[in-house]
């Protein structure tokens, strides 16, 4: 089986439990106390990297890369919370995650680093990551990343990948009406941005974690700072609509009478 | 699932294993991370299990991220100022100086407490005497706040901030490792030897056997294994059922710390580094804290300790009722909810501590009896007992001497003994045993040990919360007649809720009216402010041993003082136990209305290692 | 002045899908009152009589790139196309529906063409001509919600579904002018290294969310949790959910924990996948209706119903996180005994 070079784009959202509130200083909109969020792999590039990792352990010698750009302090406590749940090596770029940062700065700042990679065999390359992220949330950058390298095949919102025995890979991507479109290029390279895929998430595993470790640490303290561009995009104001509504409750009416008034409401 | 799928149990060896990432192990591993770098004088500490790599030392903590504790903390800070003398509070997000400390009283504005007669006598003194203003919102500001509660030269801190902080210090150094959503479920004790520990097993069904892509936890052998899981850690708490306690020592007064972060209105004019203290309501028993952060955000609540004898003792309610008490919520109406946690506080102190050491093991942190129960502090004492333990640890290491009981004893114990901490331990060690004899005889007994620096005390040794716990009807006695109580219990048990909401209203609170903002259900406290989470593949961690004796207990305390409504009543009188809900803070533990066996001193609930829990980095 | 472009594609029956019309409908706010220039490009197969379909729209030139390689959603071949289309009309905007074959597609247009692209545009403030271009969407997974502009052209608009009103017009023939990005020989071996095999059916069959229903079913947790008498029911629940979205025709959204459940081994409802969930991590679908059923949680969780319009939810807790504030109605109840009684009413 021919081994895989799988570079994995992803970084730390903010944890989706927490509260979110923009603010809007001359630097552009942040998220109030933004550093003291706890945050989370995206949900997306985690199945990205949960799927990299599989794909790497049934095809022996594949190496799976995980290049991830946020700011090296927040960086490093996620790699303490996702680094035993798959082996990979980490390219830890210093900068900052913010979702208002133009996806066109961060996608070039990510192939820049891709391009670095030692021993990267871009013959062999599957660019990884999520279909979108839950801080953006515009699902272009991995394509562009993908563009950027000159990588021709791309497939997006994808949940299964397969590697068959003649090098080709099937893939789904999910499509509109809840149907799957069904591919098939010959080989590596080629971009795959995940949907949730099939795998769960891992469990934690400390050997791997150990492992991670080796490179996680040297990587973090190597990463290289980078400036994203903010002056692409003009934000005239972020806000969080409100909306709160008025809600009837209806507590002392009949199961029948509720089932009524409802089936009344979906006709009407 | 292909990738994870491990069947054998793996092992791993490293120098020194931590459990738990806190106060407590953050000063262990601050002070011990920076003797492996090494300095000019000294050689770095290098690894007996992987020659020629540094010292290999690994930290794991139950809780998802190592930020997700919960405290209200205003503390003095000398120990981690010692630690960091450059020490810049600003640098640490929402941690402040002290401005200004009050000590307020709070008069009942409902009549709805249980307030002996002379507290009675008293209320009415201070309404005749002061009717001027300062009794219009029912409270008086004490004149004076005792020395051995001023907080005056400390700062405020949000320990979930504080520990991001250390620990973002720590693993930037590279130094040591923490991993936080790995649960310790075992000692690894042989011949009275603890050679390391053991992580939980994963992918396991909710009863703890083997399901999808089961993973057995993993032996962790040490030469060391450092315990700072807390007041209700599990390795701590197995240690000390497998070891006992000193002679003489025990842990029978515990209490259960609720609290909330809060976004404060505009109009609120407290300034950050503000300290409130009140006494007073909503029970003569229950403490309250409001300690401003900058950004005008507020960290609040309540301490509900086992001398406030209530069989329904829910904090949840009773924090409700003391922000809506008219000095609190003049501060607070039209704020917001940011943040909502709860968690166990080990308040026997000194007379608490476990045996600190053994051959193989030490204990530091709140588990080991650190907090101070006069001065109301324990973050930076539990700060100081790891600061004290590394630098035992890094003379033997030098030393080339294994960490024996006896060598463990000369190097940390002693340090611990000659220390201030032990000093003020002391000096605090029976400051609330008055309480044992009620609320008035127990602030005399406070106030005598603080002015008396230890030499005076009021009130017998405690007892275990179960043996002072009075029956529904005892309780309500003159309140609430016992025909109204049955069929309450009867409303509630077919309703599968607690019985507190409904006897409290029984016995004249208010309704709480929620606004939405500050003022919620319970279950959206959980949600919105705590975020708690469960992920799936866990065993659940609270356990009732034997059914029958849940079957036959009627006064099921578990129930009632749950922090998150994760145990309810059951079907079959056997509670129910939602993992979900649960943020293990532990209170079912001590709550625990019936000995697992006759005379034992464990009840009938274990709380095992389990993950998930609050996901607030703010608390 | 600026030149307006807007990019479709057909479907695989040869018709421009719905979301072609909306978009069509956003570049014309865009065109202040005509005076931009205004462009239409197709791709496809055969795609005369879709042109035909817009022919009223209003555009000052038609352009096609039509080929067999096109018949099939591929990122290489729609690219090229793409990317002679702009190459010919030389647009400043360009405004496109976000399908699934665009939204793979456009962001590396962008990059080809050196232009600039936003996605999942919710609206678009054309100001007054020769002012700047506002454009609005939501970020942190339709948490809140921003207005930006832009000053670099070209500038890709990628609009989403439902957001706006669809183009309206005549029909009437075109003089398509076909553009053609390759050589005689058709695309190269470069750009069809992929094969289409064809489009097949997700795990859950047509219970998946289905944006063309009036009606969202939002299915919680609470389905699957142990009910008054302590035990489970999900077999009957199942049953429940599935005769319901039949009598009503609804589409089905699942809560991420309940979703989670079906990953994980548990007794699950087998009807749902990841496909279903609504949410911070799932889809923000747009509904007419929304009946939310066991449902529990807060913010983030809640943001799966943002879009849907009227709201009711069905639940034990009248404090629900999930309906209180957010819904119109809630209705304390159990929902096992409303939607068995519901499945009656509506002849199930």
């Amino acid at each position: 089986m021919t081994p895989f070079h799988i570079v994995v784009c992803g970084s730390l959202v903010p944890d989706p439990l927490q509260t979110l509130e923009p603010t809007l200083g001359p630097e552009g909109p942040g998220l109030k106390n933004e550093m003291m969020l706890p945050s989370v792999l995206d949900p997306w590039a985690g199945h990205a990297l949960y799927e990299a990792a599989s794909l790497a352990t049934k095809h022996p010698e594949s190496r799976v890369w995980l290049v991830s750009l946020g700011p090296k302090a927040r960086l490093q406590q996620l790699m303490m919370s996702i680094a035993q749940k798959a082996k990979f090596e980490l390219v830890a770029i210093d900068s900052s995650a913010s979702g208002f940062i133009d996806a066109q700065s961060v996608a070039r700042t990510l192939a820049t680093a891709i391009d670095e990679i030692d021993g990267l065999d871009k013959n062999r390359l599957l660019l990884f990551g999520g279909c979108a992220s839950a801080s953006r949330d515009a699902g272009v950058t991995v394509q562009m990343v993908g563009e950027l390298l000159g990588l021709t095949d791309q497939f997006l919102a994808v949940d299964e990948l397969e590697a068959r025995d003649d090098g080709s890979l099937r893939v789904l991507e999910r499509i509109e009406g809840g149907k799957y479109l069904a591919s098939t290029v010959r080989g590596a390279p080629a971009v795959v941005a995940w949907a949730t895929g099939k795998l769960p998430e891992p469990p934690n595993n400390p050997q791997v974690g150990m492992q991670n470790m080796r490179t996680i640490l040297p990587a973090l303290q190597k990463a290289k700072a980078a400036i994203p561009n903010r002056n692409s995009i003009h934000y005239q104001e972020v806000a969080i609509p409100q909306q709160k509504r008025e809600t009837r409750v209806v507590k002392d009416m009949s199961v029948d009478e509720i089932a009524r008034e409802i089936a009344d409401w979906i006709r009407g | 699932m292909d990738q994870g799928l491990v069947m054998d149990r793996q092992n791993m060896d490293v120098d020194i294993v931590c459990v738990g990432f806190g106060p407590a192990t953050g000063g262990f591993l601050t002070t011990l991370s920076r003797a492996i770098a090494g300095s000019e004088s000294e050689a770095p500490l290098m690894s007996r299990v992987m020659p020629g790599m540094p010292l290999q030392v690994l930290c794991y903590e139950r809780a998802d991220d190592i930020g997700f504790g919960v405290s209200g903390v205003v503390t003095r800070g000398r120990g981690i100022k010692k630690s960091f003398p450059e020490l810049d509070v600003s640098q640490i997000p929402m941690a402040t100086p002290v401005a200004k400390e009050k000590l307020l009283y709070l008069l009942d504005p409902h009549g709805a407490s249980r307030r002996p007669a002379a507290l009675e006598g008293i209320d009415a003194m201070i309404r005749a005497v002061r009717s001027g203003s300062q009794t219009q919102d029912s409270s008086i500001e004490v004149p004076y706040v005792p020395d051995f509660l001023a907080k005056h030269d400390g700062f405020l801190l949000s320990i979930g901030q504080f520990n991001q902080w250390v620990g973002t210090e720590l693993m930037g150094s590279g130094l040591v490792q923490v991993w936080p959503g790995m649960p310790v479920s075992a000692p690894l004790i042989e011949d009275d030897r603890v050679v390391g520990i053991r992580l939980v097993d994963q992918g396991t069904e909710s009863d703890g056997t083997p399901g999808p892509g089961f993973m057995p936890g993993m032996n962790v052998h040490a030469a060391l294994t450092v315990v700072g899981d807390g007041p209700v850690g599990p390795i701590g708490r197995q240690l000390d059922e497998h070891f006992g306690f000193p002679e003489g020592h025990h842990q029978n007064d515990w209490a259960v710390g609720m609290k909330m972060v809060v976004d404060l209105p505009t109009h609120c004019p407290l300034a950050p580094g503000t300290v409130l203290h009140t006494i007073g309501y909503p029970e003569p028993e229950i403490f309250g804290f409001l300690y401003v952060h900058p950004g005008h955000v507020a960290s609040l609540g309540i301490f509900v300790p086992t001398w406030f004898d209530s069989p329904v003792r829910t904090s949840y309610a009773y924090l409700q009722h003391w922000m809506k008490h008219p000095r609190i919520w003049k501060y607070l109406e039209g704020g917001s909810l940011r943040s909502w946690g709860a968690k166990t506080l080990q308040e026997s102190g000194r007379r608490g501590e476990p045996h600190l050491v053994g051959d193989g093991y030490a204990r530091i942190g709140e588990g080991s009896g650190s907090t101070n129960v006069l001065t109301g502090s324990g973050v930076d004492e539990a700060w100081t007992t790891g600061v004290l333990l590394a630098e035992g640890v890094i003379e033997l290491w030098r030393a080339e001497q294994p960490f024996t009981r006896q060598n463990l004893d000369a190097a940390y114990v002693t340090r611990r003994r000659n220390s201030w901490l032990e000093a003020e331990a002391k000096e605090s060690e029976k400051s609330r045993d008055g309480f044992q004899k009620g609320f008035l005889t127990g602030l005399l007994g406070m106030g005598l040990t603080g002015l008396t620096h230890g030499k005076l005390h009021v009130g017998p040794d405690p007892v275990p919360p179960r043996d002072r716990i009075p029956t529904l009807e005892e309780y309500y006695e003159g309140r609430i007649p016992p025909s109204q109580i049955e069929a309450i219990r009867q409303e509630c048990k077919s309703k599968g809720e607690p019985l507190h909401t409904a006897l409290m209203e029984a016995a004249g609170w208010p309704e709480v009216e929620y606004d939405g903002e500050l003022l919620m259900s319970h279950q959206d406290a959980l949600l919105r402010g705590g975020k708690v989470q469960a992920p799936p593949g866990y065993a659940d961690h609270v356990v009732f041993v034997y059914p029958s004796l849940c079957e036959s207990c009627d006064n099921q305390l578990c129930i009632e003082v749950c922090s998150g409504q994760a145990i309810t009543p059951g079907e079959s009188g056997v509670p129910q136990f939602d993992r979900e809900k649960c943020i293990h803070c532990g209170a079912c533990i001590w709550s625990c209305a019936v000995p697992r066996e006759p005379g034992a001193h464990a009840g009938n609930i274990e709380f095992r290692a389990g993950a998930g829990g609050l996901h607030s980095g703010e608390n | 002045m600026e030149t307006i472009l807007v990019l479709l594609h057909i479907d695989e029956s040869g018709n421009l899908p719905r979301i072609a019309f909306e978009a069509l409908g956003a570049a014309c706010e865009l065109r202040h009152g005509g005076n931009a220039n205004f462009a239409i490009g197709i791709i496809g197969g055969d795609i005369e009589s879709a042109a035909g379909k817009i022919g009223g729209c209003g555009a000052t030139s038609f352009f096609g790139v039509s080929h067999p390689a096109l018949e099939v959603s591929r990122y290489g071949t729609d690219l090229a196309a793409l990317g002679a289309l702009v190459e010919k009309v030389a647009p400043t905007l360009i405004v496109a529906p976000s399908t699934s074959r665009f939204a793979r597609v456009l962001p590396g247009l962008a990059v080809r063409i050196g232009g600039q692209i936003d996605t999942h545009i919710t609206s678009i403030d054309p100001g007054a001509e020769g002012d700047a271009v506002f454009a609005e969407r939501w970020y942190y997974r339709q948490r809140m919600k921003a207005k930006f502009t832009r000053d670099a052209r070209p500038w890709i608009l990628v609009v989403d579904g439902g957001a706006f009103e669809p183009w309206k017009g005549e029909t009437g023939s075109v003089a398509l002018q076909m553009v053609s990005p390759w050589a005689e020989g058709g695309p190269g071996d470069n750009v069809t290294r992929t094969q289409v095999s064809g489009i097949e059916t997700g795990e859950s069959g047509t219970q998946t969310i289905r944006p063309d229903a009036d009606l969202l079913f939002v299915a919680g947790a609470g389905w699957a949790k142990k009910q008054a008498d302590g035990q489970t029911h999900v077999p009957k629940a199942e049953k429940l959910i599935l005769g319901f979205l039949e009598g009503a025709k609804a589409s089905l959204g699942s809560s991420k924990s309940l979703v989670d459940q079906s990953s994980e081994g548990q007794a699950v409802l087998t009807c749902l996948s990841h496909l279903n969930q609504v949410g911070q991590t799932g889809t923000t679908p747009r509904h007419q209706k929304g009946l939310a059923t066991c449902c529990h949680g807060e913010e983030p969780h809640v943001v799966g119903w943002r879009f849907v319009q009227e709201r009711r939810a069905v639940n034990l807790d009248a404090n629900c996180g999930w309906a209180r504030g957010k819904a119109d109605v809630v209705y304390v109840a159990d929902a096992f005994e409303v939607v068995e009684k519901l499945n009656d009413l509506l002849g199930v």
